[in-house]
């Protein structure tokens, strides 16, 4: 039995997902709202006290990092296999996974949570949002989402991330003009992981990635949202993120592929 | 294959080590921390960021410790230190990871704090070399930490040890009954607790003394010392 608690087909939350319709693995999905706290809430953190999404559970084996969580479905489970044979290609992989870790996804979370999620916190009573902060485990999450909901992240960190997110928009680039894939010639972990962040680029950053910007990410994105098991996955979206998935695919015309 | 490492580093001893439960040879290259010499431009004509350890083999540069482990482990695998079924390994990844985001760069801070970190004169210079996010990370260290910080950090690091008790109880080792490139990873950066004045749990001790007593981390012990150099850069977004 293999069931994921997590949220939309975005970020950390959908890399189970997309991992999963690659492998052509049947599982059972329950959407944690996180625009209700769902993930923070009791019953949520009976299944992982960190209060962080995804939450994978095999046959009673609870797995809560997803970057772990991926190699571990790799590993357990038939179908195509998602890494590389080659240990420097593997290397590779795992290096491009640390980076949008570590570096790439928290920026442009960080950007797209203060765009996005902060001007909804603005009106709301002070004394609900600290009780609502109070109920998140971990104290690096309590004070990210505590600088959103009082609108506190400093402008110079919103720019570093910027700057970082257009640096490696460059290197991605770059990497995928010497390789059709992330990590060699196969499809991999690390396209996943870096596409599970990044599908919107060519409507959420129509200026900087586009055919003449970035010609190689461009084609590498084309290439990923034409894929079944990508497209499976951004499907079993509630809300924004399947509906903007099919604009982006309008937009890098593979809307039918 | 050649290592360019540092005494010192926590993260070199876990390479190092690796090399030695492997029975593998490499050629040394010593960077000495306290002289600075991760920032001087030969270095970081080889490394952009500065940072030990880094491997060369056979041409190819690899960086990041965790990843250099399970690299080797691949490259060699005998005898197999990722774990024994996917269940183990994934135990293995978590604290690889772990290790990077919760553990080393608080630790860093915590070091800098203790040991009341000072950046000389001569080696200003090298700072400014650095790429953005470790040249601002080194001259917050330079600045000093303020007492939020420090108590953050602590916290983080206490915390990582009532982790290491919960995943240690009933098992001899990190990530179950054998011994893994978890341990590897870990034991150098845990190791530093006690000189810092960082309580462990007991059988966070006990697993210390068992990491401590193998050939292959005694062959280094002369390399655990804690030095004030900053490590990762703490998580960008929670």
């Amino acid at each position: 039995m293999l069931e994921v608690y997590t949220w939309e087909p975005n970020a950390n939350s959908g890399k189970p997902l997309f991992c999963l319709h690659e492998k052509g693995v049947p599982f059972v999905y329950h959407y944690i709202d996180m625009g209700a706290h769902e993930h923070h809430g009791p019953e949520f953190l009976a299944i992982n006290p960190d209060g962080t999404v995804p939450a994978i559970v095999h046959d009673g084996f609870t797995m809560t990092e997803s970057t772990p969580a991926m190699e571990y479905i790799d590993e357990a489970f038939d179908g195509p296999a998602l890494r590389p044979d080659d240990p420097y290609r593997r290397w590779q992989m795992r290096v491009v996974l640390r980076f949008m870790d570590n570096v790439v996804a928290p920026s442009l979370a960080m950007i797209a949570s203060n765009r996005l999620a902060a001007p909804r916190f603005a009106g709301q009573d002070p004394a609900e949002l600290r009780a609502k902060l109070e109920r998140i485990p971990l104290p690096e999450r309590r004070a990210a989402w505590e600088k959103l909901m009082f609108q506190a992240t400093p402008p110079q960190e919103i720019a570093e991330s910027q700057r970082l997110v257009a640096d490696a928009i460059g290197r991605f680039d770059g990497r995928l003009a010497n390789d059709e894939w992330l990590a060699g010639d196969s499809f991999s972990l690390a396209d996943i992981g870096v596409f599970a962040t990044l599908y919107a680029l060519p409507l959420s950053m129509d200026e900087e990635v586009n055919d003449e910007a970035t010609p190689h990410l461009t084609r590498w994105l084309r290439a990923c949202h034409a894929r079944p098991g990508m497209r499976a996955a951004l499907a079993m979206g509630k809300g924004f993120v399947t509906q903007r998935a099919a604009e982006v695919r309008e937009r890098l015309g593979v809307a039918e592929a | 294959m050649r290592l360019h490492y540092a005494p010192g580093s926590a993260h070199s001893a876990a390479v190092r080590i690796m090399l030695a439960e492997k029975g593998l040879e490499a050629e040394l290259h010593k960077l000495d921390l306290v002289r600075y010499e991760q920032h001087s431009p030969d270095y970081l004509a080889i490394s952009p960021h500065g940072l030990v350890p880094m491997l060369e083999d056979g041409g190819r540069r690899l960086f990041e410790s965790f990843h250099i482990l399970e690299y080797l482990d691949e490259r060699d695998p005998d005898p197999p230190l990722a774990g024994q079924d996917p269940r183990q390994r994934y135990a293995v990844r978590k604290w690889g990871k772990y290790v990077e985001t919760h553990i080393a760069p608080h630790l860093a801070i915590a070091r800098w704090a203790a040991l009341q970190g000072k950046v000389p004169e001569s080696a200003v210079a090298g700072l400014a070399r650095l790429l953005p996010p470790r040249r601002d990370l080194w001259l917050r260290a330079e600045n000093g930490f303020d007492r939020e910080q420090l108590a953050f950090s602590t916290e983080a690091l206490l915390t990582a040890g009532r982790r290491l008790a919960a995943d240690l109880a009933g098992n001899e080792w990190l990530c179950g009954g054998s011994f893994t490139l978890g341990d590897v990873a870990v034991y150098p950066h845990a190791a530093q607790f006690a000189t810092l004045g960082l309580s462990l749990p007991q059988p966070v001790g006990d697993w210390l003394a068992r990491v401590a007593a193998r050939p292959s981390v005694r062959g280094i012990a002369g390399d655990l010392f804690p030095v004030a150099v900053m490590g990762p850069e703490p998580g960008r977004w929670g």
